[in-house]
């Protein structure tokens, strides 16, 4: 109870997250090519292994993780986010990986919660 | 009575939201065609309006839009996510649309305060 908080506002590391979804991502797709059967499960894998090594870490945060993984093939991707949250708690990171045949980008946001 | 209330007002309601975020992506690429110079402008665009509609509604809630754009080229493209949240008050919803040149996705999520 009262040794959770010590006292200390709790705020999001974006490195750690980084470092946790980088780890999820390689151990999925790490050394694969695009394959369109296989892509659904790789995204799924993605998002639910990231989120539970996020959650592991026992924060007192609501995690929203999000993956989106294309192919090489020459169009254009863009993405865009914006939030309305507290900013001396919450945060986000986004991490872009590629290899020879796809790209993935995982966005992972953390929204405190009052406790 | 009171309990009515505050209950639609702090669940996180998809279909307003959709309809809203409709608005704001027609309104700023209803009839356009895919182009590279502008696109980052569209992106702001859209994810600001979004916002700013949202917040309007003057709900108790943390928003969070994503939009993601695709230019219309053959090529595959595949999203997931996964949400750790209050699933009684928090939400989401996701809002496809194309046009001839363009594939538009933007998604919110909505956390409550």
């Amino acid at each position: 109870m009262e040794e959770y908080h010590s006292g200390d506002e709790v705020s999001f590391n974006p490195d750690e997250a980084s470092n946790v979804v980088k780890e999820c991502i390689e151990g999925i797709i790490g050394g694969v090519d695009y394959s369109q059967n296989k892509v659904n499960q790789w995204t799924a894998s993605i998002v639910e292994h990231s989120l539970t090594q996020l959650v592991k870490q026992g924060k007192p945060f609501k995690y929203i993780v999000n993956c989106a993984v294309m192919q090489k093939s020459g169009a254009g991707l863009h993405t865009a986010n914006s939030c309305y949250w507290d900013t001396t708690t919450d945060g986000s990171c986004t991490v872009r990986w590629e290899n020879r045949t796809m790209y993935c980008v995982v966005s992972v946001f953390a929204v405190a919660i009052a406790l | 009575m009171d309990e009515d209330q505050s209950a639609e007002e702090t669940t996180f309601v998809v279909d307003e939201i959709t309809t809203v975020i409709k608005e704001v992506v027609e309104s700023t690429i209803g009839n356009s065609s895919y182009q590279h110079s502008k696109i980052n402008q569209w992106m702001s665009n859209i994810v600001e309006s979004s916002l700013n509609q949202l917040t309007k509604l003057g709900k108790p809630f943390k928003y969070i839009v994503t939009c993601i754009i695709l230019q219309k080229n053959g090529a595959g493209l595949h999203t997931a996510s996964s949400c750790f949240w209050d699933n009684t008050t928090d939400g989401s919803c996701t809002v496809r649309w194309e046009n001839k040149t363009i594939y538009c996705s933007v998604s919110v999520f909505g956390l409550a305060i």
